[in-house]
């Protein structure tokens, strides 16, 4: 099973194991990680699964779609270059050891 | 496809039947009632509304987010009678997304942050300029319903019609589709509201085909590949039955929340954190309380047995309150630390209007309340009288403004 560590906006780290198929908001919410709030379900309606995905992973990742994009305007924090929708990310065996760092707030 | 036998089944593993709860209690005091129900039966079938509550967080949110097994469509509701159609939020799958879509331009960011936004801050100042000084006045009436309608109109492009129209056809939307008895009087009232809306929106489309702008009726008809026009009409007037009174009801609430708690509102003031204020108002009572979804499949819910078509009721007004997520989730408290709510809903039909309500309720309408009015007092809280079942709000906001 690929692991995924959420970096909180203070340091601190937490490391879960995701099923393969999930999206990262997903894996977050089913392992209690505080910092996604995914109101709607992973439907790209709401932008509160905001997440920077961790610079040495973007190009695996790969960066945000026109559509993604336009719903990240609606994002809480400051929007970067390597902020995305993690509900729109899918976890493969690819992304085993991916990083992300929450911001500081979805809301 | 939805829609089930009741008799045959009575096996114990299905949910319990409640016989005891009446419509007129949920809709005085649905909260004490869900407190019980969390605690003796999260699920539950109640007798005398015909579908099966769940009242656990977890539970509300799991049926909105899984689509694929639990279906918007439920074709046994007034719904449809009082809305001369099938509209989009009873769809489901790419047939959903289409219409949805079609409306989604208008509530881009870009329109938000350049055109909404600064309509309605300047609305919100003419609006409380409005409002008379040293007198008792009731602030639903005089600015939460008005205001409202007014920017909903501007949105939808149709702003010829007046805040009284825009009031009045929401109610008979509203009344019509909670016309559980199927009496006559309020297909009646929204049918000649149909009539009304009709004009009113057919009078804009030659203009706005001249002219296109960013409303909701300029997108849908201008769009390269449009829907039909009845699902136009049909998507302007969810917006009208749903884009009203939670906006009203929501501000009332938060406003009786803030007054009715001094040293909390001090602290806001303070911090300048109206949006935590806002959020904690739409937990503490959810504006629209439940959304119903129908089984597609045989299932299970906390072990309980769900038969395929059984109507389920997510009441997000009890997720809200319940004791897994909040301490004292009966009181408002906008000092809380922030706990996610379920009354935007949640999956495919989340909320369309999220972002505009929490920028102009949360980060407009209640620092500029409080700013022109520091000394509001609410005149006898204690009267105050809370009111609904499928939506819920505070029937009157009496206040003094200096
Ligand atoms: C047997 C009686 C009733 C049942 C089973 C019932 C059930 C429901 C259900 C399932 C919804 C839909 C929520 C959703 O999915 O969005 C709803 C909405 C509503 N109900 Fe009722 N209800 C009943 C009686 C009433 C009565 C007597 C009133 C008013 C006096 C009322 C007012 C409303 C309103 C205003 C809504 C929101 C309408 C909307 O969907 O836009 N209901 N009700
Ligand atoms: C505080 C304000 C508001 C609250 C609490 C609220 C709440 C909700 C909820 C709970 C739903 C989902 C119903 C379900 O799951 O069946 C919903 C859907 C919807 N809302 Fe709102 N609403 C608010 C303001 C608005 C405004 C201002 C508009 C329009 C300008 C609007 C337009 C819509 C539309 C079009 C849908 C249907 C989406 C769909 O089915 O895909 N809402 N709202
Ligand atoms: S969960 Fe709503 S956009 Fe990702």
């Amino acid at each position: 099973m690929p692991k995924i560590t959420f970096v909180s906006p203070e340091g601190g780290r937490t490391t879960v194991e995701a099923s393969d198929g999930d999206s990262v908001m997903q894996t977050a919410l089913a392992n209690g990680v505080e910092g996604i709030v995914a109101e709607c379900g992973g439907a790209m309606m709401c932008a509160t699964c905001h997440c920077y995905v961790d610079e040495d992973w973007l190009a695996r990742t790969g960066t945000a779609s026109d559509e993604e994009r336009s719903m990240l305007d609606f994002a809480a924090s400051e929007v970067r270059p390597e902020s995305r929708l993690s509900c729109q990310i899918t976890v493969t065996g690819d992304l085993d050891g991916l990083t992300v760092h929450l911001p500081d707030a979805q809301i | 496809m939805c829609g089930m036998a009741w008799e045959g089944y009575a096996t114990m593993a299905f949910a319990p039947i409640d016989e005891t709860i009446n419509i007129d209690q949920l809709t005085r005091d649905p909260y004490s009632i869900y407190r019980r129900l969390r605690a003796e039966a999260p699920v539950v079938t109640v007798k005398s509304i015909g579908r099966t509550l769940l009242t656990k967080a977890a539970d509300t949110r799991a049926v909105k987010d899984n689509a694929a097994l639990f279906s918007n469509n439920d074709p046994n509701t007034p719904m449809q009678r009082a809305f001369q159609a099938h509209t989009l939020m009873r769809k489901d799958g790419e047939e959903h997304m289409r219409e949805r879509m079609a409306m989604t331009p208008t509530f881009s960011p870009a329109n938000l942050k350049t055109l909404w936004i600064p309509a309605y801050e300047k609305l919100a100042g003419e609006y409380l300029d409005r409002l008379p000084r040293d007198e008792v006045v009731d602030l639903f009436p005089a600015l939460a319903g008005p205001l409202a309608a007014r920017i909903l109109a501007i949105i939808l492009g149709i702003p010829d019609a007046t805040d009284e129209e825009m009031q009045y056809w929401s109610q008979a939307l509203i009344d019509g589709a909670g016309n559980f008895g199927y009496a006559d009087e309020p297909f009646a009232r929204v049918d000649a509201c149909h009539a009304a809306m009709n004009a009113m929106v057919e009078s804009r489309v030659p203009l706005l085909k001249a002219e296109p702008d960013q409303s909701a009726l300029s997108v849908m008809i201008n769009a390269e590949d449009p829907i039909p026009f009845s699902q136009v009409l049909a998507n302007l007037k969810i917006a009208i039955g749903g884009g009203i009174n939670e906006p009203r009801d929501s501000l009332l609430t938060v406003l009786f929340g803030l007054l009715t708690n001094p040293d909390q509102l001090d602290e806001i003031k303070r911090t300048g954190n109206w949006s935590t204020a806002f959020e904690e108002g739409l937990r503490w009572v959810a504006p629209i309380q439940a959304s119903s979804r129908c089984a597609r499949e045989d299932t299970q819910i906390r072990g309980v047995d769900i038969r395929k078509g059984e109507i389920l009721m997510t009441v997000q007004a009890s997720a809200n309150h319940d004791e897994e997520l909040f301490e004292d989730g009966h009181l408002y408290n906008a000092l809380r630390p922030k706990s996610p709510h379920q009354s935007f809903g949640s999956g495919p039909h989340h909320c369309m209007g999220t972002h505009l309500a929490r920028a102009t309720i949360g980060k407009i309408m209640l620092p500029m309340i409080f700013e022109r009015f520091p000394d509001m007092q609410l005149v006898e809280p204690e009267k105050v009288v809370w009111w609904g079942f499928g939506f819920r709000g505070p029937l009157s906001l009496p206040v003094k403004l200096n």
